[in-house]
């Protein structure tokens, strides 16, 4: 069997004995199941292959020992380990089938005579028992002297101290390779824990984040905190109504928005029949007590309520007749629905008015009231003016 | 209909997450400033109170509002199943009256918020959209300017993307993995549902932000 680099086979035995031997007279063949077993054709692939990966390592640190440069020792290490694995694996294959070979040669006879007591003996070659010899000397230097069973302590001692030592060199290279965020090849890793109570205040502020998101849990204003500020950011300020006091939010006041931009003063333009809260219906235009700004009203004065079910018909607007018309068959329509129907059609009115502009919050809660009661036209085109109406009323009958 | 999943991050690694959000989208972030105003409605307007957003991107120079209203969730024994959150939203944008309108109507304002943060936008297998946000309170009614975080060390991070009734399943499930994506550093969830934070959040920020990378051996 040929020499596979320099493999050392266990324990200088004879090397597993080869069908051809030492020429013998006559070639015996092996039984072919063994023979099959053994595949002596994928032994030698591998064998073969073996060597010339053994060869191709030792090419490899040549280049590096002559380039003086570093080898990737990760690269190296798997290399190593393939190969020993590999090597591995050939000596357990043919170990499993090497109790079928009986050690060659079988029989005493002339021949072999001489030469057999050689083979069986169990004493070491020279050389590896002067290498054995000379390992023994380092190993007991200084203890050779001691009776048995205190070398045999002081060998413990020596073999627990390299074991600690290699326990703290683990250890170091664990730590090692956590600090630089290497993943350790094998063995669990450690997931840091929190804290308990840093985890519960997370966890306190992780449920304020949500709720507030969410649901809007402290972040309302309460009510008697709510006052537009004076300055308004700038995306806010021709959104919003400006003007003290005006405000659309929380509870149900009854302060209304004052004006809006699309009229030029800040004041209110009302004119217009406007009931109060207590549903009593006000003529025509009445001059609110309070500020009054009705002098520089653009828009022709008007005189009307903002229920559909006007008695009064006072159309002022240049609105054809046809529209006239078409309103009063309209309220006459609205007369014979039910309530809650009147008071829908009012809010779509509402909605349909082009001049929209700021409704006073309780305008259609008004509405309701309103059109239980009275018929009075509703003219769309000045809402505006029967809320500002609306509110100085309000405001004077507040005082 | 959308799929939204929420989940919460340290201040401290908001960066490590910008990071790993613009490898993984690719395109750059965007920024986000949104004065969101909660209005809910008066009595007027029926029994049980509706809710209606309206939302005012800052960012650009010139602001522009939407109106958001978000549905109920799915429920039942299916929606329990699926790990996002699935629920209608009606989106539209708006002109900057309509916050008046709201009001002529009858809704009131709640509560506001402004959110400020970065976006980013991720299309696989649906247009999902990641927000990361720090939600701020204003001490006085819009005093937006004088903002303060309602948790300083703690963003909300906010996972959506639009969904049909015949597609949410193929949505969520996109949604999930994209999630996965971002293990090491949260954990996201339903809305409603907390998750804590992540243990190796802070190794998972080191290593996003550090210089050399660190690569397997």
């Amino acid at each position: 069997m040929e020499n596979i680099g320099g493999v050392a086979l266990p324990q200088g035995q004879q090397p597993p004995p080869a069908p051809e031997g030492v020429a013998p007279p006559k070639v015996e063949r092996l039984n072919p199941v063994v023979q099959q077993q053994l595949n002596l054709e994928s032994v030698k692939t591998r064998a073969l292959g073996l060597y010339k990966a053994i060869s191709r390592i030792l090419e490899e640190f040549d280049a590096f020992a002559r380039t003086s440069s570093t080898p990737k020792w990760q690269d190296a290490l798997g290399q190593f380990s393939m190969v020993s694995m590999e090597l591995f694996n050939i000596v357990e294959d043919i170990k499993n089938v090497s109790k079928a070979f009986v050690v060659h040669p079988r029989n005493v006879n002339a021949e072999n005579a001489t030469i057999l007591p050689v083979m069986l003996s169990s004493k070491l070659l020279p050389e590896m028992e002067a290498e054995d010899n000379t390992k023994r000397e380092q190993l007991l230097y200084g203890i050779s002297g001691l009776p048995v069973h205190m070398q045999i302590e002081k060998l413990k001692a020596r073999i627990d101290m390299i074991g600690a030592a290699c326990e703290a060199a683990e250890k170091v290279i664990s730590d090692c390779r956590k600090a630089y965020g290497l993943g350790s090849r094998q063995g669990p890793t450690l997931v840091p824990t929190l804290d308990k109570v840093q985890a519960a205040k997370i966890q306190e502020q992780e449920n304020l984040l949500r709720a507030a998101v969410n649901y809007g849990e402290g972040l309302r204003i309460p009510a008697d905190q709510r006052q537009l500020p004076t300055s308004l950011p700038s995306h806010l300020v021709d959104v919003l109504p400006f003007g003290d006091g005006a405000q659309n939010l929380g509870d149900n006041s009854g302060t209304y928005v004052k004006n809006n931009p699309p009229f030029s003063s800040n004041s209110v333009n009302t004119q217009g029949v406007l009931q109060t809260p207590g549903g009593q219906l006000i003529g025509r235009s009445v001059p609110s007590p309070s500020n009054s700004a009705f002098d520089n009203a653009s828009t022709p004065p008007m005189a009307y309520a903002n229920s559909p079910r006007s008695s009064t018909n006072i159309a002022n607007t240049p609105s054809p007749q046809q529209q006239v018309q078409q309103q009063q068959q309209q309220r006459q329509k609205i007369m014979q629905l039910p309530q809650h129907q009147q008071s829908l059609l009012v809010q779509q009115q509402l909605r349909q008015s082009s001049n929209a502009g700021v409704l006073g919050q309780g305008s259609i809660s008004q509405l309701h009231d309103i059109t239980g009661q009275t018929q009075q036209k509703f003219q769309q085109e000045h809402l505006i003016n029967i809320i500002g109406l609306r509110i100085n009323i309000y405001t004077s009958i507040a005082k | 209909m959308e799929c939204v999943v929420q989940g919460i991050i340290e201040t401290q690694h908001v960066e490590a997450l910008q990071i790993l959000l613009q490898g993984l989208c690719g395109a750059p972030k965007e920024r986000i400033r949104v004065h969101e105003l909660c209005l809910k409605s008066g009595p007027n307007l029926g029994v049980v109170p509706s809710e209606v957003r309206l939302l005012c991107d800052l960012a650009q120079p010139t602001p522009s509002w939407t109106v958001r209203h978000v549905g109920g969730s799915m429920r039942g024994a299916g929606a329990e199943q699926i790990s996002v959150l699935v629920r209608t939203v009606v989106e539209s944008k708006v002109g900057n009256n309509a916050l008046r309108f709201f009001y002529a109507l009858g809704y009131k304002l709640d509560h506001e918020l402004l959110k400020i943060g970065f976006a980013f936008r991720f299309q696989k297998g649906a247009p999902i959209t990641i927000t990361v946000t720090s939600a701020n309170k204003m001490p006085r009614l819009h005093a937006t300017d004088e903002a303060v975080p309602v948790t300083p060390g703690i963003q909300l991070v906010e996972i959506t993307a639009p969904a049909a009734a015949d597609n949410y399943n193929d949505v969520a499930s996109a949604v999930s993995s994209f999630c996965e994506y971002l293990a090491p550093l949260l954990h996201l969830s339903k809305p409603g549902v907390s998750t804590g934070i992540v243990p190796t959040a802070a190794a998972a920020a080191a290593s996003l932000l550090s210089n050399s990378g660190g690569k397997t051996i």
